[in-house]
């Protein structure tokens, strides 16, 4: 069999339009899991609470220990399952297929987030907080003026580099009938029965995108970056 | 001192200039050891005595010049026409195979024990049968005092104990050209008169020895030569009562004048 | 809300051959990744212009996309040149090459980390690269590289369940043929999850005692400076 090119050339704009949904999905969770990921950040560090950092250990640890396709089908198939009210009536959490699946992606990066934003609190000298403190900076200040610049500028590599996962995350998602890219593939070469050809052309764009993406790293460093010792 | 054999010289250097990036490391050193030589090269840090001592047996290798072992030249060939292109690899590790060369380090192989690590090179290098290989280690561990630690791995050696396994590891190879870079200079100061009386006894065997040292008592003591470099090229080349009772040139006083203010016991000087 | 926990006993011979096939996908997968990897490893430094860019461009493909993507290429490419191989093999096949450019790097790292004097000594004793590499500097690599390595199989284990969507039916695939069959999610999805998290933890624990031990054997080491 001989590859035929004309036929990545005419999927190429469904894919195009599944790459651009690939990319919204990745930015919602991401952008979702960043803000809530810093919040606990901030929080767990403030009140200093042995329960949350204990509850959040094992929600990492079951986030970092099993697969994120089970959990997307947790969120999508088992969670519906539940009944939360005993008795008469139902209350069920139902969620679509793409909100269900930008949740899982969402709880499962958070996980990692939180452990990037950690890692990266731990290195701010310590002198930092006391020196903001002896100037009259408090909490809201302290922290928005302070702590998290210098956090965010830490941690680029790391969080670019998570947000290249989560972007790896979305095909796992046409597994509950989202389409995104690798579910707009599948309905073309089903058609077609090219899958070759098809798949190909959607393997280059996911290339160009994780591609680009990590590579904007190294440019979002030295914009925003500064090297401390 | 006995008169050396010095028909031909063990190993010359012609010559020999490195730099690293903008930094000159050898300006052009020339240098003649004969067979049973003891020569001690002295000078402050980054003189590059290690580089010319890593010359010889071509773990740097020079921008310009020429290195000869034993009438042969060491890292180049040259054709018939004179061309000259690299050494092949095996001539070349051959060479090496016939030069010990202890570091500062030690660089004992630290996954294998004290006698596998004296037998090894035999083994895969001179092709020894394993049972020779360990007869003539086990009689290296006694020359240097280390019977009892055959099977010790070297992290359970003292610096001094490692540093004699690493003197017998390269003796195993039975080399006509020892090569020391700062043998003792990572060694405790009680550790070190063990391996410099181990040091002493090669030299009195009539081995031949270029070592590269700040313990100036011992070279006074028994190198045949003192060599004193800076910033890259050989200052002065003598017997050591001339270079360290007499220095000539400035910069050789100037070095003396700052190890004497350190106070060290140098006989014969101060 | 009714739990029916007996389906899963009647569909634990399932259950179980998926849990083994992971298993059997997954160590297939490392013993065919790590000679990949070391193999892409020394690729990279290799001297001909032409190994070390196919070797780098072979690593940058397989990191910047997803898993999936490459285990249904793979899936579908092989019948296109007539190769026709079990969906399992394809498995092990599309892990290990997922799993080899993450091992090379953990292999390049490991060489690295191996002090330079250890190559230079052996060099100047007169064994040639190669013999200096087997006998002096890939044997102490090994030991050091280990709990990256164990690292990267967990990351094995968790990717192993994209290869339900081949048709390959290891333990996801159970849980999704346990579902379809009884209509029951809830029960499935928690037992199989916690197979995989106990899976997970056994690992990493293993992994824990092996660092502990590396970690005390080079505090006894009176010449570490």
């Amino acid at each position: 069999m001989k590859f035929n090119f004309s036929y990545t050339i005419d999927a190429l704009p469904r894919l195009l339009e599944g790459a651009l949904i690939t990319i919204e999905i990745a930015a919602i969770g991401f952008i979702l899991s960043l803000t809530i990921g810093t919040l606990i950040t901030v929080f767990r560090t403030v009140s200093q609470s042995r329960l949350l950092n204990a509850i959040l250990a094992v929600y990492i640890s079951f986030i970092r220990g099993t697969p994120l396709l089970i959990q997307i089908f947790l969120v999508y198939y088992a969670l519906p399952a539940i009944d939360f009210l005993p008795g008469p009536g139902e209350l069920r959490i139902d969620l679509g297929p793409v909100t269900a699946g930008i949740v899982a992606i969402t709880l499962n990066s958070i996980a990692f987030v939180t452990e990037i934003l950690r890692g990266g609190l731990a290195a701010i000298h310590k002198g930092q907080y006391e020196a903001a403190w002896a100037l009259g900076l408090r909490n809201y200040p302290l922290w928005r003026k302070v702590v998290l610049p210098q956090l965010f500028m830490k941690t680029i590599p790391p969080l670019v580099s998570e947000f290249t996962q989560v972007l790896k995350a979305t095909p796992l998602l046409a597994m509950i009938t989202v389409v995104e890219m690798m579910r707009v593939s599948q309905q073309i070469f089903s058609a077609n029965y090219h899958p070759v050809e098809v798949l190909s052309g959607a393997f280059v764009l996911y290339f160009l995108i994780c591609f680009v993406v990590s590579r904007s790293s190294i440019l979002l460093e030295r914009r925003f970056a500064v090297r401390s010792f | 001192m006995s008169i050396k054999d010095n028909i031909q010289p063990l190993v010359e250097l012609f010559d020999v200039r490195k730099c690293f990036g903008q930094t000159v490391a050898l300006g052009g050193v020339n240098l003649s050891v004969a067979r049973g030589e003891v020569v001690c090269v002295i000078g402050p840090s980054g003189c590059g005595k290690s580089t010319m001592l890593r010359t010889i047996n071509w773990l740097e290798v020079p921008d310009s010049g020429k290195v000869v072992l034993d009438g042969q030249p060491i890292g180049i060939r040259i054709g018939q026409n004179g061309k000259v292109s690299p050494q092949a690899s095996k001539d070349l590790n051959k060479t090496r195979s016939r030069m010990g060369m202890v570091f500062q380090q030690f660089n004992l192989w630290p996954h294998l024990s004290v006698l596998d690590n004296i037998t090894r090179a035999q083994e895969i290098v001179l092709r020894i049968r394993k049972e020779d290989a360990k007869e003539i280690a086990y009689r290296l561990l006694k020359q240097v005092g280390l019977s009892d630690k055959t099977d010790a791995l070297p992290d359970q050696l003292s610096g001094g104990q490692q540093q004699r396994v690493a003197i017998a590891r390269a003796l195993a190879m039975d080399p006509i050209l020892m090569l020391m870079d700062e043998p003792t200079s990572a060694l405790d100061p009680e550790l070190v008169g063990d391996v410099l009386s181990v040091l002493q006894q090669l030299a009195e065997d009539g081995m031949t020895m270029i070592i590269v040292t700040h313990e100036l008592g011992f070279a006074a003591k028994f190198a045949d030569r003192i060599l004193f470099m800076d910033r890259g090229l050989i200052v002065e080349d003598g017997p050591p009562q001339q270079l360290l009772q007499n220095p000539e040139t400035d910069r050789l006083k100037f070095f003396l004048k700052q190890l004497g203010d350190m106070n060290l016991n140098i006989p014969g000087v101060m | 809300m009714d739990l029916d926990f007996q389906i899963i006993l009647d569909w634990w011979p399932l259950i179980l051959n998926g849990f083994k096939l992971t298993l059997v996908i997954v160590v297939g997968a490392i013993l065919l990744g790590i000679p990949l990897g070391g193999l892409l490893a020394f690729g990279r430094q290799s001297r001909f212009k032409i190994i070390s860019i196919s070797a780098t461009a072979f690593i940058e493909l397989f990191r910047n996309t997803p898993f999936m993507i490459q285990v249904f290429l793979l899936f579908y490419v092989l019948p296109f040149y007539g190769i026709r191989i079990p969906a399992n093999i394809v498995g092990i096949i599309g892990l290990a090459l997922f799993g080899s450019v993450y091992y090379a790097e953990i292999i390049r790292a490991g060489i690295d980390a191996i002090p330079r004097g250890q190559l230079e000594s052996a060099r100047s004793i007169g064994m040639s690269h190669w013999q200096s590499m087997t006998n002096i500097v890939l044997p102490q690599t090994m030991r050091i590289i280990l709990p990256p390595i164990g690292n990267q199989t967990l990351s094995l284990v968790k990717e192993s369940s994209i290869l339900s969507t081949i048709t390959v039916q290891e333990l996801t695939m159970s849980a999704l043929i346990v579902q379809g069959q009884t209509f029951r999610p809830f029960e499935i999805f928690i037992v199989i999850t916690l197979l995989y998290w106990g899976l997970n933890e056994l690992i990493a624990t293993g992994l824990r005692i092996y660092e502990r031990r590396l970690e005390r054997r080079s505090l006894s080491d009176p010449a570490s400076a």
